[in-house]
């Protein structure tokens, strides 16, 4: 039987290294059919061959759906991944890739400010390519680099066009967010991306904005929805007897899935039954559609199930 | 587009009465899970196997659901009746290419073909069973359609006979 097909399969078409120390992948289907497709500033995990998994925003303009371009910039000091992106990956590897998501809600008329600290820039690359396409002016990029900025290459138009402000931190003083927001107007929207302490300053100068007129880029793991009050408790599987914490944000499917549980997973939406389980200690909160109450005394459907007590216990 | 073509047949112990012909709207497959579905105007079924190029063609086994393997999966129908309601009572836009199956069809009553067989084209179909929707499908659109789809997430086929089917082929009981 076949193994379950988890994400994307893609092959690295090209790598090329634009400035020292950063790579920029091309990645694409085996036989060119189109990609998923993607919202400015949207992000992919790329599933690498040592088992790392990371994150990387997508670089290249959303209507070119023929493939995913990411740029990479290496931490020698980092968790490995991208290590393993400059000194293992080849071009024509097969890699898996995630499905894109989130994105940056773009206005279309009021001003967008992007505010970019080094690699930081790849989101707004990826927007800026759409707005460009789109004939729209109705933003500025301020973009702090130590040193030559990385991907210059992709931002022809927009830098002949005065809409690019670069701040060579070796050489002069990085940009003034304050004053940047500040003097942006009333209907601006304003975004960030880059190292923590000018995210922390884009924070601060953004403190009394509404939501809707901000945005802070961190490369965090989207937030699943548990239950309000949700607690962390442990998934325990009574066969091996091996155990896990369940945080909120994470949940029992994909806790049992890290676990490399033996359940099969269809809807994950519970509504099919594919994964009902049997339960000995709890109890579980069951949300699925499938179990009759007497069915739940006894079994839940993982997919959807969170936990009322410290330890639920499973026959797997 | 429910034609007067009526006749009776015999089911479950009773006469009914159908009234129904339909019609081919729009043809999609895709080679491999994750990938976006992509518009044909014709595609080449092939007997006890599935759709040439598709990801679910028995012996391809390249889709999201292939690691359990499903004989009665080899095509799958969708009304576009049921993206038109989508638009009306959930005011959610989803395209022919975004439901994931293959075929669409106007005018035919899928939920109720289990069982039976129908023509579509040249091809002689089975349905095996109704399609149910899943994560799937709202991971890779970004839309909430799970629920919506509930009940009227189309219909899996094994291919009796095969052949091409086209866009504008009139789909009729067998």
């Amino acid at each position: 039987m076949p193994k379950a097909i988890k994400h994307l399969q893609a092959v690295v078409r090209e790598i090329d290294e634009p400035l020292p120390g950063i790579k920029r992948l091309v990645l694409a289907d085996q036989d060119g059919w189109r990609l998923p497709a993607f919202r400015p500033g949207a992000h992919i995990d790329l599933h690498l061959a040592n088992g790392l998994v990371r994150t990387y925003s997508l670089c290249n303009d959303p209507a070119d759906c023929r493939r995913y371009v990411v740029a990479v910039k290496r931490e020698d000091g980092g968790r490995g991944g991208s290590r393993h992106i400059h000194d293992e990956l080849r071009s024509g590897q097969v890699i898996g890739v995630s499905v894109p998501r989130s994105g940056l809600e773009l206005l279309s008329t009021g001003m967008n400010i992007f505010v970019a600290g080094g690699i930081g820039v790849t989101p707004f690359v990826s927007a800026i390519l759409a707005l460009e396409r789109e004939g729209q002016s109705n933003y500025q990029l301020h973009w702090a680099s130590m040193g030559e900025p990385s991907l210059i290459d992709m931002l022809e138009p927009a830098v002949q066009g005065g809409r690019v402000h670069l701040y060579n931190t070796l050489e002069a003083s990085p940009p003034d967010i304050r004053s940047i927001v500040e003097g942006s107007g009333p209907d601006a929207k304003a975004f960030c991306c880059g190292p923590t302490g000018m995210l922390d300053a884009f924070e601060s100068a953004v403190a009394e904005w509404p939501e809707s007129r901000k945005h802070v880029e961190r490369f965090t793991a989207p937030r699943l929805a548990p239950s309000l009050n949700a607690q962390p408790y442990s998934v325990v599987l009574a066969r091996s007897g091996r155990e896990m914490e369940v945080r909120p944000e994470v949940g029992l499917l994909a806790t049992l899935e890290a676990m490399d549980a033996d359940i099969s997973v269809s809807c994950a939406g519970g509504i099919c039954g594919a994964c009902r389980t049997r339960w000995t200690e709890g109890p579980p909160i069951h949300h699925d559609r499938v179990l009759s109450a007497q069915e739940r005394a006894h079994e839940v459907i993982v997919c959807v199930a969170e936990c009322a007590g410290p330890r639920l216990v499973l026959d797997l | 587009m429910i034609t007067a073509a009526t006749y009776p047949q015999q089911f479950g112990g009773r006469e009914v009465v159908s009234a129904w012909t339909g019609v081919v709207r729009h043809l999609h497959i895709t080679p491999r899970a994750f990938l976006p579905m992509e518009s044909f105007d014709q595609l080449t079924l092939v007997a006890g196997k599935g759709i040439e190029g598709d990801r679910y063609m028995i012996g391809r086994e390249s889709g999201f659901y292939s690691h359990k393997p499903e004989e009665g999966r080899q095509v799958t129908l969708f009304e576009i009746e049921t993206l038109e309601a989508l638009a009306r009572d959930a005011k959610i836009q989803m395209l022919p290419e975004e439901h994931r199956r293959n075929v669409t069809v106007q005018g035919v009553p899928l939920n109720h073909l289990v069982g039976r067989r129908f023509w579509v084209g040249e091809t002689l179909l089975e349905a095996t069973r109704l399609s149910t929707p899943c994560r799937h499908i709202e991971e890779i659109l970004g839309k909430a359609v799970f629920d919506p789809l509930i009940n009227r997430s189309g219909l899996n086929c094994r291919i009796l006979t095969g052949g091409i089917i086209r866009v504008g082929d009139a789909v009729r009981e067998a």
